[in-house]
């Protein structure tokens, strides 16, 4: 087996029911959905993978719809420190982020004011013409827990 | 009028029938009377001369008889379609259909007669509030039913508006007899079902990408909601009886062009956004296909 290789495991209050796992290997991350028994079954494999309990990070805050649009305010905290605020802005309509993107910009920039500028994640960057599914979300969490891991203190994003 | 001239022919027929009737029951009273007193001596003689001249009455009127019925039209046999199935109709009370169905017939053919009437004075009215196509007066004369159109036809034109735009898939299914329900992929933006009358459109649904189709349930998103709504305008501004084929091609026209939906900002304010509704611009423009809110576009 030799290197070490990191699986992130999340959940999404969204999607109460379903548990995401990404295997960081190299350059390509593979995604794995399954349902709840899929954090038993992590338990049961703990010779094979040990958890990291100290790099629990959680974003957690009020939900909002507005329209058609789904907006979520969440504060981050590793460990009870607070770490920052992330803000999902979910437009349900639309499957396709290259089409949504000039609308979704507008939108955003309403909310943090028009001198922001609005770059699409890294993420969805490769995957503009492709169907946006849940797993999409979680990549972009994952992202951006990424980011604060590795700064101490607060960040702003 | 032609009509008039025939029942006095026809009257004109029985009488002479009657006639014919008369003259052969006189010939039998005569003859089952046989010899009476006021014939005299040579009464056989008498008799037979008298029976002579009824018979000629007869052979007279049967000449007449002949004349006008040869005079009368040859009926033409009526086709009563599946009307002719009532007279094998059992129950008692179901056998005084065919009055009604008479009746009914009558009401529609006048209703028909009526509207064409109609058709003719709205679009010779220059106030109209949404053009009535004028076109459609020089080839009228025959006005034919659009709401019962073989369902071979109704295919034919879906398919040929279907093969008109790559990014839009049409698919007909007929769940309800023999009219059409058509279902609409518009690339990945949105669904819509229409139900068709013939080659009439009667109902529109538009739901979103990830949605389930039916007929009958509103998208749960705000903006379709307000696509639906504008469908349902669209359908009625683009009816056209008599010449349905154009309606429904100048329908999904309109309709393929929320490809853009998402993506392209209102023609008027130029946002995406609208700022109180945060709807999309979820109308099009019927002529010019442009994207507006709904509230811009006057």
């Amino acid at each position: 087996m030799g290197t070490t290789k990191t699986v992130h495991i999340l959940h999404n209050s969204e999607q109460p029911a379903s548990v995401f796992s990404i295997l960081e290997s190299g350059t390509k991350n593979i995604h794995v959905i399954a349902d709840g028994l899929f954090d038993l079954l992590m338990m049961k494999l703990s010779q094979h993978y040990t958890s990291k309990k100290q790099t629990k990070i959680e974003s957690k805050g009020p939900r909002f719809e507005l329209g058609d649009f789904c907006v979520k305010l969440g504060s981050v905290t590793m460990n009870q420190n607070f770490k920052g605020i992330l803000i999902e802005v979910e437009y349900r309509p639309c499957v396709m982020a290259n089409a949504v993107w000039g609308l979704l910009r507008e939108f955003l920039q309403g909310l943090l004011g028009p001198t922001v500028p609005v770059q699409p994640p890294q993420h969805l960057m490769s995957r503009m013409n492709e169907i946006y599914t849940p797993i999409d979300t979680i990549y972009q969490y994952l992202e951006h827990f990424s980011a604060y891991r590795k700064v101490t203190g607060m960040r702003n994003n | 009028m032609n009509q008039a001239i025939n029942v006095e022919q026809l009257n004109s027929a029985l009488t002479s029938l009657r006639t014919v009737r008369s003259s052969v029951s006189l010939v039998f009273e005569t003859l089952s009377n046989g010899l009476r007193a006021d014939h005299g001596e040579d009464g056989k003689d008498k008799f037979l001369m008298e029976l002579q001249e009824l018979l000629n009455i007869v052979s007279n009127n049967l000449r007449d008889l002949e004349q006008t019925v040869n005079g009368l039209p040859i009926p033409v046999p009526f086709n009563l379609g599946n009307t002719t199935y009532l007279s094998q109709e059992t129950t008692q009370d179901r056998q005084a259909l065919y009055t009604q169905l008479v009746n009914s017939y009558k009401w529609t053919d006048k209703i028909h007669e009526y509207s064409s009437y109609a058709h003719t004075l709205l679009s010779q009215n220059s106030l109209k509030r949404s053009y009535i196509n004028s076109g459609s007066t020089k080839r009228r004369g025959k006005l034919q039913s659009n709401h019962n159109v073989a369902p071979l036809q109704v295919d034919n034109v879906i398919n040929n508006i279907d093969r008109s735009y790559n990014d839009m898939k049409i698919t007909i299914s007929r769940p309800f007899a023999s009219n059409a329900v058509v279902s609409i992929n518009l690339s990945h933006v949105l669904k819509a079902v229409v139900a068709f009358k013939g080659l009439l459109m009667e109902w529109v649904m538009v739901k979103g990408y990830g949605e389930t189709l039916d007929l009958w349930t509103e998208s749960r998103h705000h903006v379709f909601k307000k696509v639906t709504e504008n469908a349902h305008a669209a359908m009625l501004h683009f009816y056209s009886p008599t010449l349905p084929e154009l309606a429904v091609r100048s329908f999904m026209t309109w309709l393929h062009s929320y490809v853009n939906l998402f993506s392209d900002p209102c023609k008027r304010c130029g946002c995406h956004l609208h700022h109180t509704s945060l709807l999309p611009p979820a109308w099009r423009d019927f002529r010019t296909l442009e994207p507006f809110h709904d509230e811009c576009k006057q």
